[in-house]
This record gives C-alpha cells, sequence and structure tokens, in this order.
C-alpha cells in the first residue's frame, strides 16, 4: 500500500481508466489515510472560501487539530475527481474515518446539535468542548 | 424587499424544486449573491426527507438541482421535515 501524497500533483497513476489525483483510487487512499479528512479551498492557516473557512474553525472548536486537509485548488483533478467520487457538487467536504459526512451546512449543523461530538468520539476523539463543559459545571 | 419579488434565478431554482418536489410543504430560495445568481440559500420542508439523513436530505435537493448548480458558485441547503 503505497503512502497517500497529500500535494497530489503530477500524478501519473496506472494507464487504466484515466488514473491520476482524481480517480477513484486516488481518493479512496486519500479519504481513507486518516479519521479526519477534509477537502477545501485553501488550508486551514489560510482558508480561501468561507465555506471552508466555516469548516477549519469548527474542527479548531472541538479541538481537533490533527487531520488531513487537501487544497482542491491546488489540484483540478482532484477538484473534479472529489465531486464525481462523493456526488456531491460542492467544496469543502469532510470525511470521518473514510465516510463522506457532509459540507459545511451539515457540519455547523452536527456542532449545534451535538452529533459531531459523538462522531468524535467514535474515532476516539474527545471533542474538547466537553472539556470545557466541564470547567462550567464547576462555577 | 416585498415580499412578491423575486430574482429571475430565485424563481427558476423555486420552479424546478417544485416540480421535483410536488410534496414539499414549504420551499423557500434566496440568492445571497446579492442578485448575481452566483450563491442561493434553499429552504425546503417536504415529507420526501423525513427519516432520511440530512447529508441524503441535500443530496436529494443537489440531484433535483443538478442542471442549476452547474452555473452557481455555492448553495447552502436547509432541509426540513413537517411538524406532525
Amino acid at each position: 500500500l503505497s503512502q497517500a501524497a497529500t500535494a497530489g500533483g503530477g500524478d501519473s497513476g496506472g494507464a487504466e481508466g484515466g488514473g491520476g489525483s482524481g480517480s477513484r483510487e486516488a481518493v479512496e487512499r486519500l479519504v481513507r489515510a486518516h479519521p479526519v479528512v477534509v477537502f477545501m479551498k485553501g488550508s486551514p492557516a489560510q482558508p480561501l472560501c468561507g465555506f471552508s473557512n466555516a469548516v477549519v474553525q469548527i474542527l479548531r472548536l472541538h479541538g481537533v487539530e490533527d487531520y488531513r486537509a487537501h487544497d482542491v485548488l491546488q489540484d483540478p483533478d482532484l477538484r473534479q475527481g472529489i465531486k464525481n467520487y462523493s456526488n456531491w457538487p460542492t467544496i469543502p467536504q469532510v470525511y470521518l474515518n473514510g465516510e463522506f459526512v457532509g459540507g459545511c451546512d451539515i457540519l455547523l449543523q452536527m456542532h449545534q446539535n451535538g452529533d459531531l461530538v459523538e462522531e468524535l468520539k467514535k474515532l476516539g476523539i474527545r471533542s474538547a468542548l466537553l472539556d470545557a463543559e466541564k470547567d462550567q459545571d464547576k462555577k | 424587499r416585498s415580499f412578491t419579488s423575486q430574482t429571475d434565478g430565485e424563481a427558476r431554482v423555486t420552479r424546478v424544486l417544485r416540480e421535483k418536489f410536488p410534496r414539499a410543504s414549504a420551499i423557500r430560495v434566496v440568492d445571497i449573491s446579492g442578485g448575481c445568481g452566483a450563491m442561493y440559500e434553499i429552504h425546503i420542508e417536504s415529507e420526501d426527507f423525513r427519516e432520511k439523513r440530512t447529508v441524503q436530505q441535500h443530496q436529494m435537493v443537489n440531484q433535483a438541482l443538478s442542471e442549476e448548480i452547474k452555473s452557481m458558485h455555492g448553495l447552502r441547503i436547509f432541509t426540513s421535515t413537517p411538524k406532525q
């Protein structure tokens, strides 16, 4: 199993079926490479879209700083490939444990209704908000 | 902005949603790109969404608007089911 390249550019891949960084196989490798994978515009340090920024901020609120982020603006093949893979027309796209969860609106809803804390727990990630709540209880 | 005035884009997207979701009890489409037709906010309430996960509900809207989405820069979707 070869290591997935986060940059994605210049990947000539296999001869059959197109290959390349936007192929189903390449995307599959990326979404399975880490429990939390985000396809966005720009980077977590510098998001280039309000919706991508919202995803980054929500993850940060929950204390999730260790995740794989892929900048689709750097790779047109990946940009189209990820949309084909999930059959979802927009960026950002959030994957938890290799499964497509949704975009910014869905992640926001999950954050607001407590589902995100639960989903992170299933991945063995303790949301920072749980500790914040504990602090409040003490007062 | 008066209730009856809509941009052409809002009217078109609303029409497509009415056709594809005949059971919808409420549909509201708002151009949030300042009237440029680049970005829309879609609110749709329908029995069709009952018992479905949010991502599946949004997928149904994506499929219904697959043609219109091609010319959009982005969209926001808010789905719900009628109160029983």
